[in-house]
This record gives C-alpha cells, sequence and structure tokens, in this order.
C-alpha cells in the first residue's frame, strides 16, 4: 500500500462525502433546491394558520411546488409560492390554505380555475379564499350560543323574580287569590268555550279538530328532516348562516345583531314587567288586565315578530333545530 | 481540590496546544503527506466500523420505534424518528465515539510513546514543533474527515432503518412510505445540525487525546494509563458537549 | 523557523560556526530532589568537552539544560550568548542532541528520519536532501540501512544512526548522551573516532557525557567530573591517569577486587 495509493483513497472517500452532503441537500430541501427553477406567485391571507417554509403547493391535487418563504405584509399574512415551471395557474384560480390530516402539515391547494382566462405571470398574485376552519366555526357557534343565552338568561330574571322582588308567578298568584270569585266566574266561562270547542263548534274548534292539521304537521317534520339530513354541506351553511347572522341578516341575526329588534325585545321584556308590577300594586283586576288594550297590542306584535322569526327559519338547514328551539323559548 | 487544579491543568494544556497547533496553520500545505495519511488513518479505516454500527443503529431504532408505535397505528412515522435522531443525535455521537475509541487511543498511544522515549525531545532539540507535524495535521484531518464519517453514517442508518422496517413481519413497512416521512421531517438543517455536532466533538477528541499523549511521563505503563486516560476523557466531554450543543443548536 | 533560511551546510563549502558553552551557578530540583548544585563551567567554541560521573549525578539533566529541554531552578545556560532556556535560542543556533536510546522516530524509515530536519526546515530539494542524508550514512556505513525501520536495527546500529541524523542537522553543536554505552568495544571506538573527526572536519563544538574512559582520555580536549550534582573537577585528560582525589581515582580506575568487594565493604 503506497503513499500514492492512500492518497487517491482519500481523495475518494472525500469526494464520496461532499456527493453525500450534497445528495441529501437535494432530497431533504427540494424546496430551496429548486431555487433556479420555477417562478414565484404571492398568496396573501389573514391567517397562515400552520403554513411553513417548504409545505407543499397543489394544483387540484397534484403537487406542482412548494412554499418558498412566509411573511407579515402589513395587515395580512403573505405565502410566496414556488411554482414548476411546466405548470401554467389560470389567472381566476383561488388558492386557500388545506390540511393533510388532523395532525399533518398543512398546504397550499389551487383550484384549475377556468381555462379561458390567461395565466399568472411570475411574480403576480394570486387570489385567495379564506379557508374554512374547523376551529373557527366552532368558536363562532360558541359566541352564538352565548349571546342566545345573555337573551334567554334576562327573560327568566323577569319570570323568576329579581333582587328580592316577588316573580310574576307570585304576583299573579296573589291576584288569582284575591279574585277568586271573578276568576270562577271566568273558569266557568271557559268551561263553556271549551265544552263548544270540543263540540267543533265555532273556529277554534273547528282549527283543533280538523285532522288535516295532523297531516300538515307531520309533512313539516318530515321537511325539518330533510333539511336536517342534508349534512353534506353542513360547514359551509354553518358558514353561511353565521356570516349572514353576524351581519344581520335573516331573522336569527336581526334578533341577536339588529339593534331594532332588541329593543323590541326590550319592550317587550319591559312591559311584561310593568304588568307584574300593577299586578303587585293591586292596580286593576283580571279583567282590566285582559281589556287594557295597548298591552293585548303589545303582545301581539311580539307573537308576530315570533312568528316570523320561526318562518325565517325554515330553510336554514339544521340549524333550524336551534332556531325552533330559540323561537320556542321566546 | 487537587482534581479540580488537575482538571483546570488539562483545560489549560489542550487550549495551549490548540493555539500552538493554529499558530503553524500556514504550513498545512507543505505538510500535505502527513495530513494525507492522518485522513486515511482517522477517515478511510474508520468508515467500516462506522457503516456497521450506523446501520445497526438504524435498525435498532426502526426496530424500536416499530414495536412501541404499532400499536397505535403511526408506524409511518418510523422514517421521521429514525430520520431525525440519526441525523441529529446519533449519527454524529456514534462517530464521536467510534473516533474516541478507535482513533482517539491510537492517537494517545502513539505520541506518549512519542514521548516516552523521547522522540517528541528529539524534535524539539531539530527545532520542529511537536505541535506543528504532530497535531496539526491530525486536527485538520479530523475536521475534513467528520462530516465525511458524519454524513455516511446517517445515510447508512437511515438505510438500515428502512431496511429493518420492511423485512420486519409486523412492521413491513414499505420503503416509499418510510421514505416520505422521513424526507417530510428530516430538513436539511437537522443533517447539518449533526454536522456541526460530529465537526466538534471529532475536533475535541482529537486535541484531547494529543493532550494527554504529549503530556505522558514516565514509561509504557504510563503509556497505557494515557490511552485510558484520554479515551475516557473523550467520551465524557462527546456527552456533556452534546447536551450543550444540542441546547444551542436547537 | 526563521533559521531555516540562514542554516548553512558543513558538508558544502560554507563555514560553520562552532559555539561555546557557558554555564553559571546552575542549580536543578526535581521537587525536594537537588539534582544540581552550582554547576559552572564554559567549554569553549570547538573543543570536545567530555563530562563523566557515576550514574544518577546530573549528567544527562545538565545536557537537557543545554539544549532547552530542561529549564534551570536557578542559574543560566549560555549557547554563544544565547539564553539556553529560551525556544527561540534552537531556531537561532542549531544544536543536535544524540540521545541515550537513540531516539529515533520509530514510525520513520532510516532514511526518512535523517530527512526529517532538512525537509522540514527546507533546507534543499529532495535531490539535495538525499545527497545530505547518503554522504552522513556513509560517515557512519550505515548505506544499506537506508530503508529499514529502527525497530530493525541493533542497539549500536541505532545509535550511529543517531549520530547520523544529528550530522544531517549541520549542528553548531553536538552533544552526544552516553554514545558508546551498550555498544562493543570496536563500535565504542569507532564512534569515539567518529567523534573526534567530525570537530577536526567540521570544527563542531562537541560535549559528551559520557562513562567510556578510553573515550574520555583519548578524544576529550578536557574531562570534566560531576558527582552528586557538583562539578568535582575539570581537567586535561592527562591529569586523569593519576587522580590525587581517591574517590575521583576509585572512580576511574575502579580495581575489581573478588577478596573484598565493594557491596561487603558498604556492610561494614
Amino acid at each position: 500500500m503506497t503513499t500514492t495509493q492512500n492518497t487517491a483513497r482519500v481523495g475518494l472517500f472525500f469526494l464520496l462525502g461532499i456527493a453525500l452532503i450534497w445528495v441529501s441537500y437535494e432530497t431533504l430541501s427540494d424546496g430551496k433546491a429548486l431555487k433556479s427553477r420555477g417562478y414565484n406567485l404571492v398568496a396573501g391571507f389573514d391567517n397562515l394558520k400552520e403554513l411553513k417554509q417548504g409545505d407543499d403547493v397543489r394544483l387540484a391535487g397534484v403537487k406542482i411546488g412548494s412554499v418558498q418563504a412566509t411573511r407579515l405584509a402589513g395587515r395580512r399574512a403573505e405565502a410566496v409560492l414556488r411554482i414548476d415551471p411546466a405548470v401554467k395557474i389560470a389567472g381566476d384560480a383561488q388558492a386557500t390554505i388545506g390540511s393533510a390530516g388532523l395532525l399533518g402539515t398543512n398546504y397550499v391547494a389551487i383550484n384549475l380555475g377556468s381555462a379561458s382566462v390567461p395565466p399568472l405571470a411570475p411574480g403576480a398574485e394570486i387570489r385567495t379564499i379564506a379557508s374554512v376552519d374547523l376551529n373557527t366555526i366552532m368558536i363562532q357557534l360558541g359566541e352564538l350560543g352565548g349571546k342566545l343565552e345573555g337573551a334567554l338568561g334576562s327573560m327568566s330574571e323577569v319570570l323568576k323574580g329579581k333582587d328580592g322582588q316577588p316573580s310574576l308567578f307570585q304576583r299573579l298568584d296573589t291576584l288569582l287569590t284575591e279574585n277568586s270569585q271573578k276568576v270562577n266566574t271566568t273558569m266557568i266561562n271557559l268551561q263553556e268555550i271549551t265544552d263548544k270547542v270540543n263540540r267543533g263548534e265555532g273556529t277554534l274548534g273547528k282549527f283543533i279538530n280538523d285532522p288535516r292539521l295532523h297531516d300538515e304537521l307531520l309533512a313539516t317534520v318530515g321537511d325539518l328532516r330533510k333539511a336536517a339530513s342534508d349534512a353534506k354541506s353542513v360547514v359551509s351553511n354553518a358558514q353561511t348562516l353565521i356570516e349572514q347572522v353576524k351581519s344581520g341578516k335573516g331573522t336569527l341575526g336581526a334578533l341577536i345583531y339588529d339593534e331594532k329588534t332588541g329593543n323590541d325585545i326590550r319592550t317587550a321584556t319591559s312591559n311584561l314587567k310593568e304588568v307584574s308590577d300593577k299586578l303587585a300594586k293591586g292596580e286593576g283586576t283580571l279583567g282590566k288586565l285582559i281589556n287594557d288594550d295597548s298591552l293585548f297590542r303589545e303582545a301581539q306584535s311580539t307573537l308576530r315578530k315570533a312568528d316570523r322569526a320561526l318562518d325565517g327559519m325554515g330553510d336554514s338547514g339544521p340549524i333550524t333545530a336551534v332556531g325552533a328551539v330559540a323561537g320556542a323559548l321566546f | 481540590m487537587k482534581q479540580l487544579i488537575a482538571i483546570l491543568e488539562g483545560i489549560g494544556n489542550a487550549v495551549k496546544l490548540l493555539v500552538r497547533a493554529a499558530c503553524f496553520a500556514p504550513t498545512l500545505p507543505r505538510q500535505l503527506p502527513r495530513f494525507m495519511e492522518q485522513c486515511y488513518l482517522i477517515g478511510y479505516t474508520t468508515l467500516p466500523i462506522v457503516a456497521i454500527l450506523s446501520f445497526f443503529i438504524g435498525g435498532v431504532l426502526a426496530l424500536q420505534a416499530g414495536y412501541s408505535m404499532e400499536s397505535f397505528g403511526a408506524k409511518e412515522f418510523i422514517g421521521s424518528l429514525v430520520g431525525l435522531s440519526m441525523a441529529r443525535e446519533l449519527g454524529p455521537l456514534m462517530v464521536a465515539i467510534l473516533l474516541a475509541g478507535r482513533v482517539g487511543s491510537a492517537i494517545t498511544a502513539e505520541l506518549a510513546s512519542m514521548k516516552v522515549y523521547q522522540e517528541v525531545d528529539a524534535l524539539v532539540t531539530m527545532n520542529i514543533a511537536p505541535e506543528r507535524i504532530l497535531v496539526l495535521p491530525r486536527l485538520a484531518a479530523v475536521l475534513v474527515m467528520m462530516p465525511v464519517l458524519a454524513i455516511i453514517a446517517n445515510l447508512v442508518g437511515w438505510f438500515g432503518g428502512a431496511i429493518v422496517a420492511h423485512s420486519v413481519d409486523f412492521i413491513a413497512l414499505e420503503p416509499e412510505k418510510y421514505f416520505e416521512t422521513l424526507r417530510r421531517y428530516t430538513k436539511f438543517e437537522d443533517v447539518a445540525n449533526g454536522l456541526i455536532k460530529a465537526e466538534t466533538f471529532g475536533f475535541v477528541v482529537v486535541l484531547v487525546c494529543c493532550s494527554i499523549g504529549l503530556r505522558t511521563r514516565g514509561g509504557p505503563r504510563e503509556i497505557g494509563a494515557s490511552v485510558t486516560k484520554a479515551v475516557v476523557v473523550s467520551l465524557i466531554l462527546i456527552l456533556v458537549l452534546d447536551y450543550f450543543l444540542t441546547k444551542a443548536l436547537l | 523557523m526563521e533559521s531555516c533560511h540562514q542554516t548553512r551546510n558543513p558538508f558544502s563549502d560554507t563555514e560553520t560556526a562552532a559555539v561555546g558553552v557557558t554555564i553559571e551557578h546552575l542549580s536543578k530540583n526535581f521537587g525536594a530532589l537537588v539534582v544540581l548544585k552550582d554547576v559552572s563551567l564554559s567549554v569553549e567554541p570547538g573543543e570536545i568537552f567530555v563530562l563523566m560521573g557515576p550514574s544518577g549525578s546530573g549528567k544527562s539533566v545538565l545536557l537537557k539544560h543545554i539544549v532547552g529541554l530542561e529549564l534551570p531552578t536557578s542559574g543560566q545556560v549560555l549557547v554563544g550568548g544565547l539564553d539556553a532556556a529560551a525556544p527561540e535560542t534552537r531556531a537561532r543556533i542549531r544544536m543536535a542532541l544524540v540521545f541515550q536510546a537513540g531516539a529515533l522516530f520509530n514510525s520513520l524509515s532510516v532514511y526518512d528520519n535523517l530527512a526529517l530536519y532538512p525537509r522540514e526546515h527546507r533546507i534543499a530539494n529532495e535531490a539535495g536532501i538525499r545527497e545530505k542524508v547518503m554522504r552522513a550514512l556513509q560517515i557512519l556505513s550505515l548505506e544499506n540501512t537506508a530503508a529499514k525501520f529502527p525497530s530493525e536495527l541493533s542497539g549500536g546500529m541505532r545509535k550511529r544512526v543517531a549520530i547520523a541524523r544529528a550530522l544531517v542537522q549541520e549542528p553548531q553543536l553536538m552533544l552526544y548522551d552516553e554514545p558508546t554505552s551498550e555498544l562493543d568495544p570496536v563500535m565504542s571506538a569507532t564512534i569515539s573516532e567518529i567523534i573526534a573527526t567530525l570537530k577536526d572536519e567540521y570544527h563542531v563544538t562537541s560535549f559528551v557525557v559520557t562513562h567510556d574512559r578510553d573515550l574520555a582520555l583519548n578524544i576529550g580536549g578536557r574531562v570534566g567530573i560531576l558527582m552528586g550534582g557538583q562539578l568535582v573537577m575539570v581537567a586535561k585528560p592527562a591529569a586523569l591517569h593519576n587522580p590525587e582525589d581517591p574517590i575521583i581515582a576509585d572512580f576511574l580506575n575502579p580495581k575489581i577486587d573478588l577478596k573484598n568487594p565493594r557491596f561487603k565493604q558498604l556492610e561494614t
């Protein structure tokens, strides 16, 4: 074994090492290795989530590049996408951030767009859609629930009584005891009316005893079920709904976000309180209560509004359940 | 107290040796044959054992990972586990430990016997600094050879893991799958990280072994004692350094 | 390092300036052990100075002080007027020490052992070095050993290779540590002749530490005797034939008395 041979071996060995380092560099950081080839696109998002350098960029599910860099640009986050030069992306294609599996890494998903639109030039900005994220939906649903709870809470305060004041039911009880005589008479009258109703006399009687109504109810339930079974669009529908609710569209939205409706509810609530207070003070009798025109109108308008709310929810899919519950409680 | 002083003295001697060897760095091109010889001894002749060891380390990692991950269905992640642990930790560590055992001990034995048999004194009287022809080529050689050994250890370990993950019945992971997760979770930074570690370990091992070898006094018995000491000190230093380097490089 | 450009070749026509050695009140302790006690002597340029003394008297330690391998506890060693303890001195003055055991580089062949110094100091090109090395080997009749390794050589050959290696350094000061020990009488005589010849031909200052009476008496310019770390006598070789001090006389001319052996004298 001569020195020359050894030197040659060392040289070979060293070159092998360099080659291996280069190979692992190429394979492990393919994003950077492609630096010389391909072109860049910029995609702006409100939130890049878990997206990081080196993540895949996929066009209709096929890998066509990688995320070269992520950065903040003013009020939004930008991802610089390195795209394979052979791939052209239509000008109206949209990018979203998708995630591969629950724990998996994120990737940028680009749809095909339309063939007629000219492709994006290198360095251009691609249109983006805020991606649907399970977390966001959950948070928004939670907020909605919180608001409903708040509205219900104020109602129950009136019903249960607050700060040591007697509740509406207690007050009613007192009223009934004080006016038992009159109530008795009323009850007899009521008895008569119900007898008539049972016999099918009068409009209300017909309404209750007519079998057609039962069938209609069944049909309504069937519709509801159909709506609920449309589960594929659950997330998007919910998203849309929440968005609509947020922007004050739709009845539930109006109910929660619209100031006017809020005021109406508040008025109704305060009217109820007034009634209860008047009852406590012994003002008027049950007859006066019933005959008071203004109160009657108030109650009627409230009921109409609730009715409208229920109507508006008919086409809202599974959220109807929530709506129906909320409506029933109102 | 005495031991503390001895430790400090050892550190001081190693640093002094390093500085003196570094002063002679410009003479390295003239010492090319000597440098090549050391490269051959440190790099080339260490390759087989490095390859064998890292192959089995990678294999055992895959086996253990397969055994424990299989129960919760995460066996695709064997690739990433083997890839990352070989690149960041086990590759450099194994190479450094082998270097300490195989090359470090030889260096100490050679320098200690040169010292004991007055060859080092002879060099001094010839006005040839021992640091220049004995220490510098070795330090330079280890710097050049360590990344090569470490990258080979990495790749052999990865392939070892792939072969074991594929051929063991209860894992039976496709190599494509294995390398896909390996590639997804192992970045070149991790490999570079490991190479930096290996470089540091190798350099420290050779420096320590040179320093201890050249400080030997006495006879053949002391040569043996020096070799033992050099290997023990090297191993301790590797592991202590490993901790701090890992922390620094995270 | 700088010296390599100033180096002159004794085998060439240029003359080498021999240097003198001056030792002033040199003392050396190893911990509590006193090895050298206030030693003062001076060696003239071109002289052969022979230092004799019983084993363990500190001869080798004194030698190491001259080449700067040991540093004095007190006192000073000057080589050619420069402090031997300073590392630069070795760069300014070419000294060669022939170690007792040879201290050949075991990993190198005989040829490479000799070629190391000129190669490292870039004294000549490879052809020039080859010429120098072969000449040195020739002087010591070692031509056939050039390719051999030190482990393949006998003790006497190793010693000669060590001298040859010292010669290649073209020294201004040659130091020999026991050059004739472990050698047969003929080889001892040869080595003595070589030392004397080198002195005559190249005007090298030689400092020889030895036990060899014949060497000391035949080639020594002056002879010093070191006992118990102290220089007890410096004289011309002629004065050593009949020294006055009985201890020195016994050291130089020990009588082997089987009827009254020394180890028994000590007991009484």
